[in-house]
């Protein structure tokens, strides 16, 4: 498993060559949601980097809608002539560049992507030019192992960085200081929410949108030789955001030369794992969902709209057959009670006596002590 | 030549839902399954009720398209392949889909048209070119995108184009906002969006350092009624209106206001009518945040965010019920889901043409028991009107 990671100075070029990395990912302002370099720093970072013998992989990784998209094809070829492999991540950039360049792709897959068919069809549809895949924050342990296993292509990971949570393209931070001038100027902001119990959010405005990011950053470097064992092919180290590039101690605590629990001490960040032990984020799911919504299929008869104490119930017939006198039915209350019975009494919505109400109808039968409106009414033995 | 006019794609959370939309107008609705979806706490389609709203709306000329827009885990994509087989057997008229391995499956599975999903941010005609090469028929394109551009991906990617023209907008690039993944352990892109976005939140600007509190990340309602003439001249095929999770007073006023704007248009050519003002009465009777155009003409700025707090949404109007039956023999027989007093003027809302204000001279109950207000969760009865029918919806003005 190899290092990767990023360079906005030729320091940092060195910093990556003298921690064994083979490679440099270079984001300009223009085509990278967080790259700083510009067209008169770019071009010497790519000379010092092709002196230390780094490739360099160019960070397209912005999404854009058809006009910057023109726009941004209309300028990005002179620097994407002198990389090595460009990362994309809008699904624009992957087909243009798969369809008018001749250059490997890196493929972004870190939203979304959870299964490996999804992966399996970026690769696919790459024509063999995908050289690498990277993959979601979001995904277990046994994902990747079962992802690196099973894919045709390398696979790369966060290492340590920041956590992405929000991109916008809209600018928000910039109405909050309207007499502010901030064209092409980044905005820091810290975001406290009044609904959360975390403090300090990052906030980013660019000339891309704002960007908000986890108050943790993201941290695998005690599991990297555990990745290594599942397969992955390079682990990512992203400093772009600290004041002082930790690059050097990240690689050696990854390369176990360095105590993990020395490196948490002096990173300037708190750090979490996310999703890597287990990724549970589905098993609230059933408890959003109001209980009476669950239950209704197979022998499901309709709903209670009205229930009159002493006098009667009134269902809504919602199944195709409708309800007959002589059905033996069974009403679950929304707090989950059960009532069973039978239909000896049924009128229609002129209170007058029927036999039989179709479907889309309301039956008025005999009230039922304990059962309220909302319940939900099932037939339990039908008389055909 | 005759102009195609878009459909008109309106949501159905729930059976009830998907006939209220289908009988005020909407060519087409889109309704999910228990899984797959991103609306998580909404009632959602038992498979019965899918397989009768897809009966219903097809017997009446509408189409019906299955959301599957979640980006689904292996294990969830494992249990896909059944479903797929059932919608293709109950005719479903499309499926949304915004991942890529659920588009592989379906088109393995079935021959059932994909529509890619809006939450897959599809912004750019390259990107709508590599979902066509993928087996899709139709983009439903981010709202980031303008009519303009929809109209030029739709001419260079020759692909049918949906676009949102109504509704709730995500602050964020529809799929790019996990907050509420690593904040509450809730995954917002299979449904358990935790609307992060909605909050207050205190910002320090760490070059002054200055704070403020803002709903700086809360987006307005998108509505683009005035521009149904640009979205026609674009060419956009379909125009979806966002909401599954809102009211049958929101689904049914939504489907007739806009479908009533486009049958005007098909019969004079244009929009130059006292209409245009009774559809925007209409559309501002629904609960909803501020209006904005977002980024229909130009990129969305400033004016399109909703900096108050979320309760403060306008709700001129309030649903009262729903018709259930109305003959000479019954009187009109309506649900009540909001109270309402002897001698309250009432709006029944028709299919077509303009509401009918009836005022509540005389309420029975059930028994025919004269009462003098009425509660939420009973039935009553009005005397009968001629012209009122059965799923309408009756609504008063909010005091
Ligand atoms: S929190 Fe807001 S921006 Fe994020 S997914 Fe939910 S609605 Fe969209």
């Amino acid at each position: 498993m190899k290092l990767t990671g990023f360079a906005e100075n030729l320091h940092e070029l060195s910093l990556l060559k003298e921690n064994g990395t083979e490679e440099v990912i270079l984001g300009m302002r223009a085509f990278s949601r967080f790259g700083r370099l510009d067209e008169n720093t770019f071009f010497p970072m790519v000379k010092r980097a092709r002196e230390l013998g780094l490739r360099i992989i160019f960070e397209w990784d912005i999404l854009m809608t058809e006009e910057s998209f023109k726009k941004t094809v209309a300028d990005i070829s002179p620097f994407l002539d002198v990389a090595d492999a460009v990362r994309v991540q809008d699904p624009g950039a992957y087909h243009w560049a798969i369809q008018q360049t001749k250059k490997p792709l890196q493929f972004v897959a870190e939203n979304g992507n959870h299964n490996i068919e999804a992966l399996l069809g970026w690769c696919h549809a790459g024509a063999g030019r995908i050289e690498r895949i990277i993959l979601s924050i979001e995904l277990s342990r046994d994902s990747i192992l079962d992802y690196c296993q099973k894919l045709p292509v390398p696979a790369e990971l966060l290492g340590l960085g920041r956590i992405l949570l929000f991109y916008s393209p809209r600018s928000l931070l910039s109405p909050l200081n309207p007499e502010r001038e901030t064209v092409n100027e980044d905005i820091h902001a810290l975001g406290e929410s009044e609904e959360s119990p975390h403090k300090g959010f990052p906030v980013l405005e660019n000339r891309h949108g704002t960007f908000m990011f986890h108050i943790k950053e993201f941290c695998l470097l005690d599991y990297a030789s555990d990745l290594k064992s599942l397969g992955l092919s390079f682990l990512r180290i992203d400093q772009r955001f600290n004041e002082r590039n930790f690059f050097p101690e990240a690689a050696k605590t990854a390369n176990r030369e360095k105590m993990f629990e020395s490196f948490r001490e002096e990173y300037p960040q708190e750090l979490m794992r996310g999703f890597y032990h287990v990724n549970k984020s589905d098993v609230l799911f059933p408890k959003l969902k109001n209980m009476r919504l669950q239950n209704r299929s197979g022998d499901y008869l309709g709903e209670v709209l009205e229930a009159e104490k002493g006098s009667h119930l009134a269902i809504l017939v919602k199944n195709l057959r409708g309800i007959r006198v002589g059905d033996k039915f069974r009403i679950v209350h929304p707090k989950g009670a059960l009532f069973e019975g039978e239909i000896h009494s049924l009128k229609d919505v002129n209170m007058t006596e029927q036999t039989f109400i179709p479907h889309d109808d309301l039956a008025i039968i005999p009230f039922i002590n304990g059962v309220w409106v909302k319940s939900q009414v099932f037939l339990s033995t039908t008389n055909e | 030549m005759k102009t195609t006019l878009p459909e008109v794609l309106a949501p159905a959370g729930s059976l009830e839902k998907l006939k209220v939309a289908v009988l005020y107008g909407a060519n087409a609705v889109y309704a999910g399954g228990q899984k797959f979806g991103l609306r998580t706490a909404a009632d959602n389609f038992t498979l019965d009720e899918l397989r009768e709203g897809m009966d219903f709306a097809h017997a009446r000329g509408s189409k019906v398209y299955v959301v599957l827009n979640s980006f689904l885990h292996d294990k969830d994509l494992a249990e896909l392949p059944d479903f797929v087989r059932f919608l293709e057997e109950i005719g479903a008229d499309a499926v949304i889909v915004s991942d890529l391995g659920v588009v592989r499956t379906v088109r393995a599975l079935s021959k059932i048209p994909v529509h890619v999903s809006t939450q897959a941010s599809t912004l750019n005609v390259e990107a709508a070119k590599f979902w066509k090469s993928m087996g899709a028929t139709r983009i439903v394109l981010g709202r980031e995108v303008s009519i303009k551009d929809a109209g030029i991906i739709r001419r260079e990617a020759d692909i049918e184009i949906e676009m949102f023209i109504h509704g709730s907008m995500c602050m964020a690039y529809s799929g790019n906002c996990v907050i509420s993944n690593f904040t509450q352990g809730r995954d917002s892109n299979r449904g358990g969006c935790a609307h992060s976005c909605r909050f207050e939140y205190t910002l320090e600007d760490l070059a002054t350092k200055e704070k403020k509190s803002a709903f700086f990340m809360s987006s307005k309602d998108l509505q683009g009624l005035r521009l149904l003439k640009d979205f026609i001249d674009a060419g956009i095929d379909s125009l979806k209106i966002e909401g599954r999770m809102k009211s049958h007073l929101y689904a049914g006023t939504m489907s007739k206001v806009y479908s009533e704007a486009l049958r005007y248009y098909e019969e004079h050519g244009d929009f130059l009518s006292d209409d245009l003002l009774n559809w925007e009465k209409e559309l501002s009777k629904v609960s909803h945040r501020s209006y904005t155009e977002a980024s229909l003409e130009n990129p969305a700025g400033a004016e399109s965010i909703f900096n108050e707090r979320e309760n403060n949404s306008a709700a001129e109007w309030k649903m009262v019920g729903t018709v259930l039956k109305s003959s000479p023999e019954s009187g009109i027989v309506i649900e009540v889901r909001n109270a309402f007093n002897q001698g309250d003027e009432l709006e029944i809302l028709p299919f077509r043409g303009s509401p009918v204000t009836v005022v509540a001279h005389e309420i029975m109950d059930l028994t025919r028991k004269t009462i003098l207000r009425t509660k939420p969760t009973t039935i009553v009865r009005l005397p009968y009107h001629a012209g009122i029918n059965s799923s309408q919806l009756v609504r008063q003005k909010s005091v």
